[in-house]
Formats: structure tokens, sequence, C-alpha cells
């Protein structure tokens, strides 16, 4: 099952190691982007947004029109997250907030309408066909030599600007007035609305964060991924994975679940190339059993 | 019959439940009262399992309960009725106490016996007399008025033929008509089960008229315990009430 | 036999569902209503043990397709397998039916019991992370499974008691036979004193608790017996297609037999059936007009889910309760004033 041989082949190549590690960062930055979306709004709304995966998918087609038409990989990122962040208040208004309060099934049945139906929009407008963006012009660039491994500057520059936007979302909640306002609204909506402040745009706005992570997760990955209808709900099901590990609500859980996660999947695709996912959802049953909170989380899981 | 020895409970720094120790005879009628934060559903909470306590013993007839599932204490014979009623809404008034019944008889894990039976159904039809809620009995349990559900909620814990029962706040949110009725109804199912009665109550007029025994906390300790005489006279009960009420009028 | 005796009317009347099923299949020539019946005893059966979950006990499950996958590659596998038909002859389609239905019930049994205790979103979530688990191992485990392109070269089904499986009528009779046998278990379990403990679980698992029922070894039963029957399903799918396929472990397939559950009602025992009728011959209408099929079912979803908020049988079923309850509160009044 284990091939012992080929690890221990990479082990011995700076190569390999640096190869892999790289991909495991990029692997697990994007996981916790789309992770920390889908944790934030947890959080608040007490809601796991089954459609996220959908936002992911809009980031990076929305991104490769952008680029096509601009040709600047940055401005097509910026609008791989604005139009994600737009398609997330739509969902919100017309959708998902029609159901807040409501057993679980009816908010299960409106984000399986909403997958179906944005899977069907994008084979409409861009085709049901693999597309693929291709090493943006900014990052022609020669690789950086470490260790006798290569490393493309686009790959550092995604795993950094992961970071830093995650980070950022974090200190958005933790720090500003926006975010303290929000945290009120998740203990007490009624009393927040009492005071003058109008819930529905908080909650459309945080959705709309929530949705643009995952957005501009899509957008980033446009290069290094190929774009397919439907390609939501892998990284749907991983980055839940990933809260479900670090603990639902916790970002910087999120953070570290995303960083296993993409090592697991780097290591593992040399090591035991079946077992990969087997050993990602053994990482989620093994949390669950002995510590269903999450590695950093707080509580709420029981029922 | 009851008997609580030492009991203690602390979350963080706050001590719910400070070495309380009292004991509760066989068919007695008693009331546990104090003011709000006294700690005195949290003292229920641990007797019926909800909560363990750090310290401290609870023994049904010698046997300790510590340490055991709500469900196991229910088997002992011991059940609880809620603060806030606590029913299965879409059940009607008939059914739910026929589900209660056919949980004491052991009955909810059989796959093959029909739930509807002949010696369910008339226990249940008998309860729904006892408690006097004939007229609503195909009523939804959700749409039958307040204190129809708190006996209601009541009525499924009797279905477990308890010796001993706890009632936190019976004429919790009642108006004063509703509030003796709903006495009456308790006091009249405490002669006739033969039960060990034990309730916590806000009203002081309700307590002094039917508890034969009052067991008074404050702050998670117990500061008095006796009859109706003793604890109207008793020096700390009276400070503890007028003290807050000293307090609040400030 | 009490059990005959309690149950005689549920049973005479699967019994009639059954003739008349037989019925259709022995004197009308045309193969459609066939097909179309086989493939409803298959996704009926899914929805039906589906809302064993959700409208009984009120635990929504997002990944209950897998164990109606399980069900048809575990019995095309046996069947696929020269030495386990060679060793059983004439034994080896019901034996690899019983092997097929309790492996099912193992792995449901292992998935139940990590994902019983937790609460109702957090199942959901987990239950379709475990889905896409086989999923994923279906597809990439392609020596076994075939991958992407499903069992194929057909599934052998050796004769047995004069049934062969390979005639269209034996066949059609025998998986009518199937589905009314689950049909029938699934209404026992409704009249039965189990059942009644699942809807106090769905009502109030606290209370429930305290009134003495053991709510997480009957949750775990009840994922159990719902992944069982649901794993009949796709045996029936199986032999119908006489193969198996990965789509029948997407996650897709739960979606949609939630749906069935909301559009044909969760509170009515025959609802998820209804609401399977109702989808399959919205698929086929849709699927003669567009090859958007997705975006038109999704439209139709938002606007059952938005705008009726329960299913169809819910709905009816609510208007006449509230009927007699207004009429029963009302002449309850009226008795007061004349006293």
């Amino acid at each position: 099952m284990i091939e012992f041989e080929a690890l221990a082949n990479c082990a011995s190549s700076g190569a390999c190691i640096v190869n892999q590690v790289t991909s495991g960062l990029i692997i697990g930055m994007l996981l916790f982007l789309v992770a920390s979306g889908l944790t934030l709004i947890f959080g608040v709304l007490n809601i796991i947004n089954f459609a996220h995966g959908s936002f992911y998918m809009m980031g990076a087609y929305v991104a490769f029109t952008a680029y096509a038409l601009t040709g600047n990989y940055f401005i097509a990122a910026i609008f791989g997250a604005i139009g994600a962040g737009l398609l997330g208040v739509f969902f919100e208004r017309f959708i998902i907030s029609r159901v807040y309060g409501q057993n679980v099934l009816l908010q299960l049945l409106v984000c399986y309408a909403f997958i179906l139906i944005m899977d069907d929009v994008v084979k409409l407008v861009w085709g049901a066909e693999y597309l693929a963006m291709g090493i943006p012009d900014e990052f022609r660039l020669a690789p950086i030599r470490l260790f006798g491994g290569f490393i493309p500057p686009l790959y550092i520059f995604l795993i950094i600007t992961a970071v830093v936007i995650g980070f950022g979302a974090m200190l958005l909640i933790a720090k500003t007035r926006f975010g303290s306002i929000v945290r009120a609204i998740a203990e007490n909506p009624s009393m927040v609305g009492a005071l003058g402040i109008r819930v529905p745009l908080y909650l459309a706005l945080l959705f709309a964060i929530g949705c643009a992570l995952a957005g501009v997760a899509g957008a980033l990955a446009a290069p290094v991924r190929s774009l397919t209808p439907g390609m939501g709900l892998g990284i749907l099901v991983e980055s839940f994975i990933v809260t479900v590990i670090g603990g639902m609500g916790s970002i910087p859980g999120a953070f570290f679940a995303a960083l296993i996660l993409g090592l697991t999947r780097a290591v593992g695709s040399i090591g035991f190339p079946l077992f990969v996912d087997g050993a990602m959802f053994m990482m989620m049953a093994l949390v669950l059993i002995f510590k269903p909170t999450g590695l950093l989380g707080g509580g709420g899981v029981k029922r | 019959m009851l008997e609580i020895n030492g009991l203690v409970k602390k979350f963080g720094g706050v001590t719910a439940t400070n070495d309380v120790s009292m004991s509760f005879a066989e068919g007695s009628l008693s009331a546990v009262i104090g003011p709000n934060g006294a700690g005195k559903t949290t003292l229920f909470n641990q007797i019926t399992g909800h909560l363990l306590p750090d310290q401290g013993e609870i023994l049904l007839n010698g046997e300790n309960l510590v340490g055991l599932k709500p469900r196991e204490i229910v088997a002992k014979g011991l059940g609880r009725a809620f603060q806030v009623a606590s029913i299965f809404p879409t059940f009607s008034v008939l059914d739910a106490l026929m589900s209660s019944v056919s949980a004491h008889e052991m009955k909810s894990e059989k796959l093959f016996q029909p739930f509807d039976n002949k010696v369910v159904r008339e226990r249940a039809e008998q309860l729904l007399a006892v408690l006097g809620l004939e007229s609503v009995g195909h009523v939804a349990s959700s749409k039958i008025s307040h204190g129809d559900q708190k006996v209601l909620d009541i009525g499924l814990a009797l279905a477990l033929k308890p010796r001993v029962l706890l009632l936190d706040e019976p004429t919790a949110g009642m108006g004063p008509d509703e509030r003796w009725q709903m006495v009456r109804t308790v006091q009249r199912l405490w002669e006739d089960n033969n039960l060990t009665l034990i309730f916590i109550e806000h009203d002081m007029d309700i307590v002094f008229e039917i508890a034969q025994h009052i067991h008074v906390l404050r702050y998670g300790a117990l500061i008095a315990s006796g009859n109706a005489d003793e604890i109207r006279t008793n020096e700390e009960v009276i400070e503890a009430y007028l003290g807050r009420e000293l307090e609040e009028d400030a | 036999m009490s059990m005959f005796r309690n149950f005689s009317k549920e049973i005479l009347w699967v019994l009639g569902a059954f003739l008349a099923i037989v019925f259709v299949g022995l004197f009308v020539d045309h193969p459609w209503p066939k097909d179309f019946l086989t493939s409803l005893f298959a996704f009926g059966l899914l929805a039906m043990s589906l809302n064993l979950l959700i409208g009984f006990a009120g635990m929504v499950s997002f990944g209950h397709a897998a164990y109606f996958a399980m069900g048809g590659y575990c019995f095309g596998l046996l069947l696929q397998s020269t030495s386990f038909t060679g060793s059983l002859g004439p034994y080896s389609v019901p034996l690899a039916i019983i092997l097929a239905v309790f492996g099912t019930g193992v792995y449901a049994a292992a998935v139940g019991a990590i994902c019983a205790r937790l609460n109702e979103i957090y199942f959901a979530f987990l239950t379709l992370a475990f889905q896409m688990f086989l999923y994923s191992v279906i597809l990439s485990w392609v020596d076994l499974t075939g991958g992407d392109q499903g069992l194929m070269g057909g599934i052998p089904r050796p004769l047995f008691l004069g049934i062969d499986l390979s005639q269209a009528l034996d066949r059609y009779v025998f998986c009518a036979g199937l589905f009314c046998l689950c049909i029938l278990f699934l209404r026992i379990i409704d009249k039965s004193a189990f059942g009644q403990s699942l809807r106090m679980i769905r009502d109030n698992q606290e209370r429930a608790e305290f009134l003495g029922v053991r709510t997480y070894r009957i949750k775990v039963i009840c994922f159990t017996i719902a992944g069982m029957i649901a794993s009949v399903g796709g045996i029936i799918l199986a032999l119908f297609t006489s193969g198996a396929y990965p789509e029948w472990a997407f996650w897709a397939q739960s979606g949609e037999a939630i749906f069935m559950i909301m559009l044909g009602g969760s509170t009515v025992f025959v609802g998820p059936i209804l609401g399977a009728v109702l989808l399959r011959l919205i698929n086929d209408v849709v699927q003669m007009y567009t090859s958007h099929n997705e975006l038109v079912t999704g439209i139709v979803i938002l606007l059952v889910v938005l705008g009726l908020r329960r299913g169809i049988l819910d709905f009816v079923i609510d208007k006449i309760k509230d009927r007699r309850e207004a009429k029963f509160l009302a002449d309850l009044e009226a008795k007061k004033e004349d006293q």
C-alpha cells in the first residue's frame, strides 16, 4: 500500500523535497482561503454554505475571462474576488436568507439547487470543456533555486498572497468596527437590530466577504489548475475537512489544518497515491472521535 | 429516600453548589427556594445527571447516582419536569403520553411491536384523565395553552411511574388563577401517586401553603431548612430576601 | 407469529400493491411502464430509506446515495467473480443480495457510529464527506470497480428457484418483490415502538433521553437500517442496468433523493415515493426539450422550497389537520360558553 522506496528516493533528493513541500503549501494555502470563507460564514450565521464551492468555481472562471481581456493577472484575481462576492450577495439576499432559522433540510436543498444552476450556467457561458489559463505573463520569470530544487516565482506569490488575505480576513473580524458589529450579531441579532444597525446589510456583506475569499482562491488557482464545471465540489469537501480538523469558526485552526492537509496530499501523491483521500478522511474521523470541537475550535458540535 | 451529601459544583471561579447536604423523606413534599442565581436548577441538574458534581454524593435509597447517565437515573425511579415545558411539539397530547408509557415499558427499541397497543393506550388515557387534559387529547402539543404544556411535561414524567419527582418551577410564566390551579394539580398528583415530590418555586405564598419542608439556597449554599414557620422567622432567610429587595430598590 | 397478527393490515396492503404491480407487468405489453416502475423501485427505496433518517429521526443525511451505490457495486462484483458463482451455482444470486445488504449495513453502522453524535449541520456535512470518500475510492480503484466506466461487461445472473433474471418479466416481478418487502419493513417500523422513538428523537432528543430512550443507540440502528434498505435499491438498479456506475455514489444522487422527499412530503409515509415519481417525470419532460436539465431542476427546486416550504402531501395533511383542529377548538369554546 505504501511505496516506501519512492518516499525514500524523494527524501534523499533536495529537489524532490522542495517540489513536494511547495506543492503541498500551494494546495494547503488555497484550501486555507476557501476554508476561512466557510468558517467565517459559519461563525456568524451558524450556517454551512454547501454552495461554497460554486463561488470558488466562479472566481476561477471570472478571472479566466478577465485575464483573457486585460492580460493582467492581478486585475484578473481582483475581478475573480469581486465576481464571487457579488454573486454571494445575490445568493444571500434572494435565496439563503429566506431559509435562515429553518431546518437544515431546506438550507441543504437551496444550496443543492444553486450548485446545479451554477454548474449549468458555467457550461452555458464557458462550455463544458476543460479550460486552462496558463502561467500569466507577469510570472514568466526564471525559477528560484533552492536546495537543488526550482521554485517558480508564481508559486511563492500564491502562497504569500493566500496567507496574507486569509489572516487579513481574520483581523477584519477581530479588530475592526465592522468585525465587532458582526460578532455582536452572532451573539444577539435582535439586540443589535434594536440599536439601529441594519443587520441584513451586515449579513449580506459578511456573506460577500466569505464568498470573495472562495472566489479569490479560485482566481489565484486558475493558472495552476484546469477549470471545469463542477470543480467546486472537491474543494468544498476538502475545505470542510479542514474546518472540522481545525475547529469550526477558527481561522488559525483552518490555517494549521490546511497546512497539514496540503502536505499530506503532497507526500501522499508519492508515498500512497491510492490512499490520499483515505488518509484525509481518516484524520477527520480521528479528530471527530477524540476532539469533536476540532484542534483549535470552540463548541457546538454535539447535538 | 433521597439524600444529598456534601455536593460541590464549580463553573470556573463561580461556586454554583457549595457543600450542600439535604435529605427528603419518603412521601414528603418539599420546596427548594432561593433568590435568582442561588443554584436551584444547577442542583436539580446534578440530581438528574445533566451535570456531574465535582464532589459529594446523591443517594437514592442508599444507592449513589453520581456518574450515572440521565436515562439510567430515570430508570431508578427519578422523574423530572422542566422550567420551560419540554414536550414533543408535533405529537398530539395523547401520543406524547403514549410515547412516554411505551418508553417506560422498555419498548423504545422494539422494531416489530406495534407502538399503538391496548396496554399503552389505556395507561395513557388514564394519565390524560388524571392530568385533566382529556379535552385536548387529540390536539398537537405545540398548540395547547402554556399551562397545559407544563401539565403535560409533568405527565410525561409521571408515565414513568417515578418514586421521586422533581419539578422545576411548575408555575413559571403563569397568571395568578392558572398558578393556583397548577398548585392544586401538583398537590393532587403528589397525594394520589405516593410521590416524594421536590419543587423549585419563587412564589412564597405557594411555598408556605403547600410545602412540608423547605430548603433555602443562597449563592450555592444551603442557609436554612425547616417547615414554613421556621423558615418564615429565620434571620438569615429574611436577610437573604430583604437584602435583595433593598438592593433592587436602591 | 404475533408479528403477522399485529401488522396484518400493513401486510395485506403491501400484498395488494404487489399484486397490482405484477398485474401491470403481465397485462401491459409496452416496456415503458415496466422500465419506469423498475427504476422507481430503485430510486423509491433510496428516497424512502433516506426518509427514515430525515422524516422520522430528523437526521438530515447528505450522503445517503453512498449506501445505494455500495449495494449495487457489492452485488455486481460478487456475481462477476467466477469463483463466487462457480462455487455457489444456483444460490449465488440470493446470497449475493444478502451479502451486499449486510456488507453495506456494516459500513453504514461504522459511519453512523461516528456521525450520530454530531449536531445536524455537522451530520449533514460529514455524511456527505463519507459519500465523497466512497466516490473517490470507486473512481481510483480502477482494477476492481472499472473507475469512471463503471462495472462493465454485464452482471451474470444464474438461474435460481426457477427464476431467470435475464428475462424481463422475471426480473420485473423479482424487483417488485424486493421493493414490496422493503416497503413492508419500513411500514412496520413506521407503526412500531421503535419508529415512535425515532419521532421522539426528531421532536425533542433531550426529553426522549430523559424518558429513558437510548437515543444514540437508536440513531445508529436507524442509520444502519436506512443504509441497508438503500442498498437494496442499488441492487435493483444493478439488476436493471446489468452494471453499476460511479454516478450512483456521486453527491448529486443524494441531493436528488433529498429533493424527492421534500417534493413528495416527509411526514407522510408514501410521500417520498410520490416525490420520486414526480422527479422522474420532471426529468423525462425536461430532457425532451433541453439538454440543460440541471438548470431547470435547480430552478424547480428553488421554486418548491422557497414557495411551498414543505412537500405536497405535507401541505395537504397540514391543511386537513388545521381544519380539524380549528373545528375542535371552536366546539370546545362553544361548550365552555354554554356552561
